[in-house]
C-alpha cells in the first residue's frame, strides 16, 4: 500500500469512529434517566434567563440511593432534536447544572453527570449571555463540590462544553464514545482552516475514548455489545448503571474533605 | 450600542477617530519604526514601547510581549520572572505536515520562551503578586500542558508565598495539537484558581486582544475582577465559527471589550496606560479590607 493510500485508510477508519460515536441509535440522556433511574423529576430553568433543554436534570433513585443526575441531551427525532438543541447547550444549560448541583451538595447527594455533546453551542445569543463564563462557572462548582460526582461520557463529549459536566471523582465513558477537544470539523477549520478536511483531523487529533483514558482522563471504559451500543442500547445501559453504581458505593465511603482534595490534586495534574 | 460608554476608563476623555484600515500593500515599515495595524501610521519604535505600544494617533492596543507586559505592570525593580522548565511535550505524536515538536521549538526560538505564559514574581503597588503573562506570539497563545503546568506552578506560587495572582490573558484557546490533553487543562488551570481563591488571595484578570475558547472558558474569566483592555476580542467561539455555524447576522461590535461590559461580562474597559494604576487600586482595597 502506498503512503498516501494508507493515509487515507487512516482518516478514513478514524472518522468512521467519529461517525459510530453519533449514531442516533446509540442510547440518550433521557434514556439512560428512564432506564437506569426511578423516581426522576425534572428540575427545569437557570433561574437567571431561561431553560435550556440541551440539559436536563433533576433527583432520581439509583437502586435505593437519591442521586442529582444532569445530563447533555441530544433528542432522538427531527422534532426533539430541535428542542434539545441538538445537545449543544446555552449558558443557560451550564447554569441549570450549577443550581442543581448546589442543590445536590445541599442534600447531600451524589451527581450524576451524563455526557453528550458534540460542543457548547456556537452563536451569537450564547455569546451574549457569557458561553465562557458559564462554562468556567460549572468548572469551577464541579471542583469544589463537596458531594460525589460521577460522570459517563456517553456518544459524544466535544470542547469545553463537554468538560463543563465531566469534573468528576470517576468519568467513564462508553467504549466507542469520543471525547475531544474540540469536534473534528473545528478542529479543522482551525488547523487546515478547511472543515471538509475533518477525516483528516479526527485522525490527528485520535478522539476515542482510548486516549482520555490512557491519559487518565477517563478511569473505566463501558463496554459495549457488538457492533456498538445502537444495536442494544438496552443492554449498554444496563451496564452503564451497574459501573455508576459501582463507583458511587466506592466513593460514598470516601469522607468529604478527602474527596475534594483527591479530585482537585486530580485535575492539578491532568495531562502530565 | 454605544461605543464609548461612560464607563470606559480612558486617560483623558476625548473621543478617537474610529482606527481605519490601513492602506494595502504598504512597503515594510524601515527598521526601528513601527506601523500601527489600525491607522497605518509610522512610528519609532522607542515612542511605540513609551506609548506601551498603544497607537499614539488612534489608540489602537497593539498586542505585547508577555515578557514586556510583565514589565509594563511590575513596580519598577520589583519583577522577577520565574524560569520554569516544563519539559517536552507532544501527547499524540501530531503531525500536521509538520511535527508538533518543530512547531514548538520554532515557537521556543522566535520568542525566546519555554511556553505561552511568562510566570513572574512582582510588586504591583508594593502588593506582593504573582503575574501570569500569555504571549499570543508563542503558538497563539494557545493551551497545552506545558502552559498548563506554567500556570498550575504560578498558581501554587501565590498560595506558598501569599501572593496575589494578576493574570493577563490572550490566547486563541486550546492547543489543537495536544488533543483532549488540552481540554484537560482547562480543568488544571481551574483547580490552580480554585487553590489561590481559597487561600483568600486576590486574582485579577486581564483580557487582551484576542481571547477565546477554553482559555476565556476557564481561568480567565474565573477572577475577583476581570478587566478588558479597549477593542479587545473576546469570546467563547470565534465570531467567523458562529457566522459559519448559524447563519448569524454578528451585531457590531461583537464579542469585543466594550461589548462585554455592556451585557455585564467584565468589570471594566482599561486603556493600557492607565491600567496598572487600575489593577494596583483593586489590590491595594482587597489588602485593606483583609
Amino acid at each position: 500500500m502506498s503512503v498516501s493510500t494508507e493515509t487515507a485508510e487512516r482518516e478514513r477508519t478514524a472518522f468512521a469512529a467519529v461517525e459510530l460515536a453519533r449514531n442516533p441509535g446509540r442510547p440518550r440522556a433521557l434514556q439512560v434517566i428512564s432506564e437506569a433511574f426511578t423516581e426522576w423529576t425534572e428540575m427545569r430553568g437557570d433561574r437567571l434567563f431561561g431553560d435550556d433543554r440541551a440539559v436536563v436534570g433533576g433527583p432520581a433513585l439509583l437502586g435505593n440511593r437519591w442521586v442529582m443526575v444532569i445530563g447533555q441531551e441530544k433528542g432522538t427525532d427531527a422534532i426533539s432534536r430541535a428542542v434539545h438543541n441538538f445537545g449543544m447547550p446555552h449558558p443557560e444549560g451550564y447554569r441549570k447544572a450549577q443550581r442543581l448541583m448546589r442543590t445536590a451538595e445541599k442534600f447531600a447527594m451524589p451527581v450524576v453527570c451524563l455526557v453528550d455533546t458534540p460542543a457548547a453551542h456556537a452563536g451569537v445569543a450564547a455569546e451574549e449571555r457569557g458561553q465562557a463564563w458559564a462554562i468556567a462557572e460549572t468548572l469551577m462548582t464541579m471542583l469544589q463540590l463537596r458531594v460525589p460526582v460521577v460522570s459517563t461520557v456517553l456518544s459524544e463529549g466535544g470542547s469545553g462544553g463537554a468538560l463543563a459536566l465531566a469534573v468528576a471523582d470517576r468519568v467513564l465513558a462508553l467504549e466507542n464514545a469520543v471525547y475531544t477537544v474540540a469536534p473534528p470539523e473545528t478542529c479543522a477549520a482551525i488547523l487546515y482552516r478547511d472543515a471538509g478536511q475533518r477525516a483528516r483531523a479526527a485522525a490527528a487529533l485520535r478522539p476515542g475514548v482510548d486516549t482520555a483514558y490512557e491519559i487518565g482522563l477517563v478511569d473505566e471504559l463501558i463496554p459495549e455489545p457488538t457492533p456498538g451500543a445502537h444495536a442494544h442500547p438496552t443492554v449498554t445501559v444496563a451496564a452503564l448503571r451497574g459501573a455508576i453504581v459501582r463507583h458511587l458505593d466506592e466513593l460514598c465511603t470516601v469522607d468529604v474533605d478527602t474527596l475534594v482534595q483527591r479530585r482537585a490534586a486530580r485535575y492539578r495534574a491532568a495531562g502530565g | 450600542m454605544d461605543r464609548n460608554p461612560d464607563q470606559v476608563i480612558r486617560r483623558q476623555d476625548v473621543a478617537r477617530p474610529l482606527a481605519a484600515p490601513g492602506p494595502k500593500l504598504r512597503p515594510v515599515a524601515p527598521a526601528g519604526t513601527v506601523e500601527c495595524g489600525g491607522c497605518g501610521r509610522r512610528f519609532g519604535e522607542q515612542r511605540f514601547e513609551k506609548h506601551l505600544r498603544v497607537c499614539p494617533h488612534c489608540g489602537r492596543h497593539a498586542a505585547v510581549p508577555a515578557t514586556t507586559r510583565a514589565g509594563q505592570l511590575a513596580d519598577p525593580g520589583s519583577l522577577g520572572v520565574v524560569r520554569m522548565d516544563v519539559g517536552d511535550r507532544d501527547p499524540l505524536g501530531f503531525n500536521d505536515g509538520v511535527p508538533y515538536p518543530s512547531r514548538i521549538a520554532q515557537a521556543r526560538e522566535r520568542t525566546h520562551l519555554q511556553e505561552t505564559f511568562v510566570i513572574a514574581r512582582a510588586a504591583i503597588a508594593a502588593v506582593p503578586v504573582v503575574l501570569a503573562c500569555m504571549d499570543f506570539g508563542f503558538l497563539g497563545g494557545s493551551l497545552g500542558s506545558g502552559a498548563g503546568e506554567q500556570f498550575a506552578r504560578g498558581c501554587e506560587l501565590a498560595v506558598a508565598e501569599g501572593r496575589g495572582l494578576v493574570a493577563v490573558c490572550t490566547s486563541g484557546g486550546a492547543r489543537m495539537q495536544e488533543g483532549i490533553v488540552s481540554l484537560a487543562q482547562m480543568a488544571r488551570c481551574s483547580a490552580g484558581v480554585v487553590a489561590v481563591s481559597r487561600a483568600g488571595l486576590p486574582h485579577i484578570s486581564v483580557l487582551a486582544d484576542p481571547c477565546f475558547g477554553g482559555v476565556t472558558a476557564s481561568f480567565a474569566v474565573q477572577a475577583d475582577v476581570i478587566l478588558a483592555e479597549p477593542r479587545a476580542r473576546i469570546g467563547f467561539a470565534g465570531g467567523r465559527v458562529i457566522e459559519q455555524a448559524t447563519y448569524d447576522r454578528l451585531p457590531d461590535g461583537f464579542q469585543t471589550a466594550e461589548f462585554l461590559l455592556a451585557h455585564g461580562m467584565v468589570d471594566a474597559v482599561v486603556e493600557r496606560g492607565v491600567l496598572r494604576d487600575t489593577v494596583a487600586s483593586l489590590l491595594t482595597a482587597f489588602r485593606g479590607s483583609r
